[in-house]
């Protein structure tokens, strides 16, 4: 036989730690706890850290950073069981309204109107849709969607709560310590809790339920009572970040109903990866500052902005974050083909 | 007609084809058998083009990456890295396992749809014999694709591979989920088809009972690496695949 000019591949390998360390912690050296914390503790470090070292300005985008980032985490948590929601407003709405009502008529403080108007303005999003669980993909989508229009238009129109001017005038939170805190504090439980839940037993069913729902009714399962869950937790997440809000800006009215707070933490969440959690905080926290740096070029911003997720969607399907877990994941090294 | 040499087909580290040598010549009637995983739909797959379209639709959503080596040369020419709307047109036409049909047209439909490059006059005549070949689905022309049964299904994917006027044929698995008695209604179509069109066929099965004698050579693959060849009446006597295939 003639030698033939070798044929290289490339050949992909997990590293021997992740294949240890998946999911149960085997670690042998400081390097190993390095390797897996690591990544772990650049978001909480950075968020609780950095807040006291930024101008009061930055801060504050950092704050609406994180409201997106949670809304993000929300929408990712809620398509994980296949519910295709295009109405994160509704939920953020919802949230304000009643922690607006809570605070404006009964003149209770953050630290209860938060938790309550969370709890309550989930339980009735969930009521709400209930009846609509059974639509799948484009169908379900149409209802949230016009769900948080039909709300903004009813207050419009009957001029109940404050009408079209809101509720003004609302407590705000003791120092901006509180505030700065509080939602980071959410941001990180969302964060490590949601991605923990979606690696757990539950968090399987959940999932599997997107993928097949037939399949999982054969299991004995009821999918509609496990559809409800995931939209009241996902729905908890979304009526926090409307009830900070609230006592935040002091303010609640029909701009917590508007499109900006569904559509924004979809782009966040595509741009970061779906699935994740991770990248929903990482989309948030591209494309939320970005937005906030293109104000200096007034009416272009809208076109650098769309012309950045279009590019990023078209570069990278999967998302940022996948793209750089699976590089931080896997070696790949060019091997002979024989 | 068609020469497959030293195929390679990595899926990420996995090997689904090593080191695969095949031809085939005009009107030849060729069997691939082998059980599952073995590679049959991978050759498929790289014969027809369709490999290449994954290998970039896997590569653009950071999944599997799909690495092959070695050269397809179809009438002389090689076509290993061709598009597989390409291959279409110049006669390699696949007919997919598991009968993929558009479910919510009719069968008239799909049959336009399979034919769209075609003229006019060549697919009435095509249609003329094929659904006087399937008398079934001249009964059912208006009825939607969906709604019909497996078997109906796969003669309907068969007629769309004929209708694209292919001069080699592949088709995979077609005799999947199948009863024994539509099993050989649909070999005996084959056959018919090869006479009356003199097409190259490429026929790839896990049960090898309704095709082995039928078949002019045949090549038995396990793991993607070639293990026995030869004609039909060989295979029929070789041990090893009475033993694995004929279960005697």
């Amino acid at each position: 036989m003639e030698a033939k000019k070798p044929q290289l591949r490339k050949e992909r390998i997990d590293r021997g730690i992740k294949v240890r360390a998946d999911d149960i912690f085997a670690l042998n050296s400081w390097r190993e706890v390095i390797y897996l914390v690591g990544p772990r503790a650049i978001p909480v470090v950075g968020l609780l850290v950095l807040g006291p070292f930024l101008s009061a300005y930055s801060r504050e985008i950092l704050i609406s950073t994180a409201s997106y980032a949670l809304l993000a985490i929300s929408w990712d948590y809620m398509m994980m069981a296949g519910l295709a929601s295009l109405g994160q407003s509704l939920l953020f709405g919802i949230g304000a309204y009643f922690t607006g009502i809570l605070n404006h008529y009964f003149h209770l403080p953050w630290f209860i109107t938060i938790p309550i108007a969370t709890l309550t303005g989930s339980a009735f999003v969930s009521l709400l849709l209930t009846p609509v669980l059974r639509l799948r993909g484009v169908y379900f989508s149409m209802i949230t969607l016009v769900l948080p229009l039909m709300f903004m238009r009813l207050i419009e129109a009957t001029r109940i709560l404050g009408g079209t001017e809101g509720l003004t005038g609302l407590d705000s939170f003791p120092n901006e310590w509180v505030s700065y805190y509080l939602i980071m504090f959410a941001l990180l439980l969302a964060l490590f809790g949601f991605r923990r839940l979606g690696d757990s037993d539950y968090g399987l069913i959940i999932r599997a339920i997107k993928d097949d729902d037939r399949s999982v009714m054969n299991a004995g399962l009821n999918v509609y009572w496990y559809k409800a869950q995931a939209l009241f937790l996902g729905g908890c997440v979304g009526c926090f970040v409307g009830a900070f809000s609230t006592h935040y800006d002091m303010f609640c009215g029909m701009p917590g109903f508007a499109l900006d707070y569904s559509i924004m933490p979809i782009a966040c969440t595509l741009l970061g990866g779906m699935g994740s959690f991770a990248g929903a905080l990482i989309g948030a926290f591209i494309l939320v500052p970005l937005a906030e740096v293109l104000r200096a070029f007034g009416a272009l911003r809208i076109v650098f902005y769309g012309g950045f997720l279009a590019f990023s969607i078209v570069a990278l399907p999967e998302g940022l974050f996948h793209y750089l877990s699976r590089k931080y994941h896997q070696i790949e090294r060019w091997v002979e083909v024989r | 007609m068609l020469e497959v040499r030293n195929l390679m087909v990595f899926f990420e580290n996995a090997l689904a084809l090593n080191d695969f040598s095949m031809e085939v010549a005009k009107r030849e009637l060729i069997g691939i058998l082998g059980p599952n995983s073995a590679g049959k739909t991978t050759l498929m797959n790289a014969i027809s083009g369709l490999l290449v379209d994954i290998r970039i639709k896997e590569m653009r959503r950071g999944g599997e990456r799909i690495s092959m080596y070695g050269s397809i040369d179809y009438e002389g020419k090689d076509i290993t890295w061709t598009d597989p709307s390409e291959r279409v047109k110049r006669g390699i036409v696949l007919c997919r396992e598991r009968h993929p049909v558009f479910k919510e047209s009719s069968v008239m439909e799909n049959l336009k749809i399979a034919g769209y490059l075609m003229p006019r006059s060549h697919i009435k005549k095509t249609l003329e014999y094929g659904l006087e070949l399937f008398p079934n689905l001249k009964r059912l022309r208006h009825k939607k694709a969906g709604f019909m049964s497996g078997g109906e299904q796969q003669m309907l994917a068969i007629l769309m591979g004929i209708v694209a006027n292919p001069k080699l044929f592949l088709l995979d698995e077609p005799l999947l989920g199948l009863s024994p008695m539509i099993q050989k209604m649909v070999m005996d179509t084959v056959l018919r088809l090869r006479s009356d069109l003199s097409l190259t066929i490429l026929i790839t099965e896990q049960f090898a009972r309704p095709v082995l004698p039928v078949i002019d050579r045949g090549y038995v693959i396990e793991n993607g690496i070639l293990t026995v060849k030869g004609t039909g009446p060989e295979l029929m006597e070789n041990p090893e695949v009475k033993a694995a295939y004929l279960g005697s």
